[in-house]
Formats: structure tokens, sequence, C-alpha cells
């Protein structure tokens, strides 16, 4: 992969082998002044941004400025936490993803999750990629569609050979890509990651972002990292939060900046921006 | 001050020896452990010893006889308590099972009235077994006129070890990792789903033991039984949940409460017979602990 080199020290973008027209954005998700509650206590404030088809879209900031929050609402799994409730509006593919018809269930087979720690179920291998395709009443060949999954998820070859086994005898990196198969095998249109890469260690991080960059031909992907080099290096567009704290000293996780991610690590329109990814705040 | 003066020497590895604490307190732990096991030890000693000679195959090859105790039985004790263990597996296991799962995957813990049902089921565990038998006489035995059968001892025996088998399937259930509903229902799974495809098979050691437990401590329960009124001589196999019958603790109780000799070694060989079945059941939970113990 062939990077270029900018004016920050340690920081790439995505190289122009994967080129991209980023000016027609051909809108997946759309957040519309979306407020994230838990309880009385609004966790995030105001947001507004635009995920676009087959983009990678980095959600960056300090620890509790609210991105999980906020990468949460696109699946609805904050539904699952009592007292959480969202404000606003987030549309897929201009449909409300709140609205009163719309079954949360639905919504997680089309819009797949990847978790901070690799989460395979306690089964073999060729279960955990067969369970969503099973759960969701799917037809067809069960063994070609576990293999397509795990060769989409660059794993095939690790472990064809032992698809019995069971799933936690895997390296922490073959785990979250195990993860990241079983999501596919749905076949999602989006797959969210929330920090997927924090317990792995840099080669292992390596394959993911590597995966990323192959899957976001075929899928959007929503990433949220503490790690701004990863933003830099995988993603298309970057959204920076912050949290600031209110006149009556609450804080809220708001959204700071939302840009292609070459404009945001080279010529940041926000001071609060610049002083992050310099490393003189966070 | 010393500590701050540099050592000659380069460093101070030796220390100044254990403090007479230390040893005291792993003596009292170490003797606790001793009088706990000595005990136990000493009782299965005493009791072998007392019903060796009966334990010979006419202990459960016979029934019980107040004429003749040098070859009386106790197999249709044996017999009871298998009848009553089993119904009551089957009857208790299923409900405080589904008990568990609503208490820990769907009621909400904010309202009054589950915190209520919660703090119940801990007082309803600590209830003594006699009270347990009032309310099988008054209630199964007399009000719903099941008498004095398998059924209503079943029945009774299923309230009393209910509340342990709802808070152990509760601890099983919350053992198993948050992040694996998580990575179900990211999936497009449904709460049932998810309940019934990973939590419950990732729970089933963890309540196959805590049942187990649960089902041994029944086992050995007479109060309740003297409670519903049971009969001290059963000379007959139970046939069937109406069926009359005795077990083990009461048949064990009607022995000692006999003034010849032979029936005190009678009831010490049906009490070996007893710790048995108890050890093997435990053993058994033991096993399936070990066995299926999931590693996160």
């Amino acid at each position: 992969m062939s990077e270029i080199g900018i004016s920050m020290p340690n920081v790439t973008v995505r190289g122009p082998e994967a080129p991209r027209n980023l000016e027609s954005l051909d809108p997946v998700f759309q957040v519309e002044d979306l407020s994230v509650f838990y309880g009385d206590y609004e966790a995030v404030r105001n947001v507004d941004m635009t995920i676009g088809n087959r983009e990678i879209t980095a959600m960056i900031g300090p620890s509790g400025c609210g991105k999980s929050t906020v990468l949460r609402c696109f699946n609805r799994m904050n539904d699952l936490i009592p007292g959480a409730r969202a404000a606003g509006k987030i549309t897929y593919h201009g449909e409300d993803l709140y609205g009163d018809h719309v079954d949360p269930i639905e919504v997680r087979r089309r819009i797949g999750m990847v978790f901070q720690k690799p989460n395979p179920f306690p089964k073999s291998i060729y279960d955990n990629i067969a369970y969503g395709p099973r759960v969701n009443g799917m037809k067809g060949k069960m063994d070609d569609l576990v293999e397509q999954a795990l060769t989409q998820a660059a794993l095939w070859d690790e472990v064809k050979d032992k698809l019995k086994q069971n799933a936690l005898s895997l390296s922490g990196g073959q785990q979250q890509r195990l993860c990241i198969a079983r999501a596919i095998a749905v076949k999602p249109e989006v797959i969210l990651m929330d920090e997927p890469c924090s317990a792995l260690d840099p080669i292992a991080t390596t394959k993911i972002e590597d995966l990323m960059q192959e899957l976001s031909r075929d899928y959007t992907i929503v990433i949220v990292t503490h790690n701004m080099q990863q933003a830099a290096r995988v993603s298309d567009r970057t959204a920076f939060f912050t949290a600031e704290v209110d006149e009556a000293g609450v804080r809220h996780g708001r959204l700071v900046e939302f840009d292609e991610t070459s404009r945001i690590f080279t010529n940041p329109a926000d001071k609060r921006t610049e002083d992050y990814i310099t490393g003189r705040f966070g | 001050m010393a500590i701050l003066t540099t050592p000659k020497s380069a460093v101070q590895l030796a220390g100044q020896g254990r403090p007479l604490r230390e040893h005291v307190f792993r003596i009292a732990l170490l003797s606790s452990l001793v009088i706990a096991l000595g005990f136990l030890a000493l009782l299965l000693v005493y009791v072998v010893q007392d019903g060796w000679p009966r334990l010979d195959s006419a202990l459960w090859e016979n029934q019980p006889s107040i004429r003749r105790p040098e070859t009386a039985g106790i197999q249709s004790g044996i017999f009871g308590t298998l009848w009553i263990i089993a119904l009551t597996a089957l009857m208790a296991l299923p409900t405080g099972i589904l008990a568990a799962v609503y208490l820990e995957e769907y009621a909400d813990k904010t309202k009054w009235y589950n915190r209520l049902i919660e703090l119940n089921i801990s007082n309803l565990a600590a209830v003594p077994s006699i009270v347990y038998g009032i309310l099988g006489l008054g209630l199964i035995a007399r009000w719903m006129q099941f008498g004095f059968t398998v059924m209503t001892g079943a029945m009774t025996i299923s309230l009393l070890v209910l509340p342990i088998v709802i808070i152990s399937a509760r601890e099983a259930i919350k053992a198993v990792p948050p992040s694996i509903r998580e990575g179900s229902l990211a999936l497009g799974a449904t709460q049932w789903q998810t309940i019934w495809r990973q939590v419950l098979p990732a729970a089933v050691p963890g309540m196959a033991t805590g049942s187990i437990l649960a089902l041994s401590r029944a086992i050995g329960e007479a109060a309740p039984f003297l409670m519903l009124g049971a009969a001290t001589l059963v000379r007959f196999n139970p046939e069937g949940v109406w069926s009359s019958f005795t077990v083990l603790p009461i048949q064990i109780y009607s022995f000692i409460s006999q003034s010849r000799e032979e029936f005190h070694v009678l009831a010490a060989a049906a009490i070996v017979i007893l710790l048995a079945i108890l050890l093997l059941m435990n053993s058994v939970a033991i096993w399936l602990r070990n066995r299926y113990q999931k590693r996160w």
C-alpha cells in the first residue's frame, strides 16, 4: 500500500489506489439533530452527519465523547439499555430508523456490528458463522455460506481444517476476524465496528485494517476508534467528537467536525480538532 | 531516618522472618478444615460399622417388616425416594429455570414488584422445611384432596426446592457474559432465540449443578413428610403417582424409634444407602461442573 506523507507527523491518509469520488456522497444514513439520553442524562447532543454508501466513516474523539453511543444508534443496540432513548432523527435510505413500524430485529439484520472485545459464541467456528443465517431463516447451502463468509473475512485459509473446533481456541485477532465473518454471513449492508482493534496487537490490527479496506468495496463501514492513525489510514470521512461541559456543569458529547478524512487530518476547520489530532489534547 | 540511608551492601533481600500471626492464622484455618472433615469421617465410620452386618442384598431386595428385623429390607423406601426425586425434578426444574429466565432476562429490575419477587424468593429459600410440610398438608393433601400420595409428596418437595433451583439457575444465567447476548442480538436474532440458543446452552452446566445439589438436599428431608402424615410401614413399592409411599429418611426414623437392637443396625444400613445416593448425586454435580466449565 503506497502512502502519501502529509504535513502532520506519523499520520498517513488512505492511498490513491482506492480512489473515491467523495464529492457525490450517496447517503446510507442521515443523522439530523440526534441527541441520546440515558434516563435524564443527555449523553450526546445535536449530532448531524451523513454516512456515505460503501465508504468508511471513522468516529474519533476522547473517552466519554459519545462516539460509541452514536454508533449504537445506527443498529438500535441502545434499545437494549433500559432508559436509553434517541431524540432527533436518523434515516436509513430515507426511512426513519426510529419510526413506529420499524422492527429493531430487522434493522440489526441489515446493519451488522463488531464489538470492541472479540465475542465469539462458545461454539464451533462453523456454528459461529452459521448462527446468524440460521436465526434469520436464510435458505441455501450452509457450507458454502460459511466458506464464503470466512473467505471474505480473510480467515478461511487459517481455519478451513478446523471448522469443528471451538472458536475460543482461536487467537484474539482470529476471533475478531471470525466476528467480522459472522457479521458478513447474514449479508448486511452496513458493518458497524466499535473499536474493533483495541484488544489486539499491532499485527492483528494491520490484518483487520486491510480487511476493512477490502470490505469497503461491498459494505458501508462505520468505525469508532481511539486510534487517530487508524482513522487516518482506513477512513474516507472522519467525525471528530469531544465532550463539553455545559452551563449546569454536565458533560455532553458533541460532534465538532465532520469532513473528508484528508481534510480533518491536514486542514481541520476547528481549533479543537487540530489540538486533538496534533496531540495537544486528549 | 534509617530508611533513607544508603545500604552498605547492594540489596537486602533477607526478610524479617514470617511473623507469628501468619502461622497462627494458618493453623486456625487448617484446624477448622480438620474439624469439619474429621467429624464427617467419624460419622461415616460409625454408621458403616453399625450397619455393616445388614449391608447385604436383603436390604434392597426385601420390604420392611416389624416382626423380622433381621431379614427386613428398605426396598419401598429406596423406590419411594427415587419416585419423589424423579417427579420433583420433572416439576421443579422446568418451573425454576423458566422463572430464573424471566427474572434475569425479562424482568425490569427498576419495577418494585420485580424487586419484591426477588426478595421473596431469597426468603423462601430460608423457610424451614417443616413449614412446607404444613403447606403441603393443608393445600395439596387436604384442600386439593390428593391425600398422602407420591404426587402430594413430590409437589411439596418441589415447592421446597423451587427457590433454591431459581437462585442457582439465576446465578448460572448471570455468569453468561453480556457480550454473548449482544453478539447474538446484533446478528438480528430475537430475544427468545438469543436465550434459547445462546444463553441457556451456556448456562446448562451451572444450572445442572445447582439443580442436583437442590435435589440432593430434598432427598434427606424427613420433616415435610412427617407433617404430611407419612406411613411408617409401607410394604410395597409405589406403582404410580397416586400410590402411597415412604421415603428413606422416614423409614430410618421409624426403625430408630423401635426398641429392638436389630432395627438400629437396619437403620444404620439404611443411612449408608441414603448417603451413597447423596454422594453419587453430588459427584455427578461436581463432574458436570468440571466437564463443562466455560472459559471466556
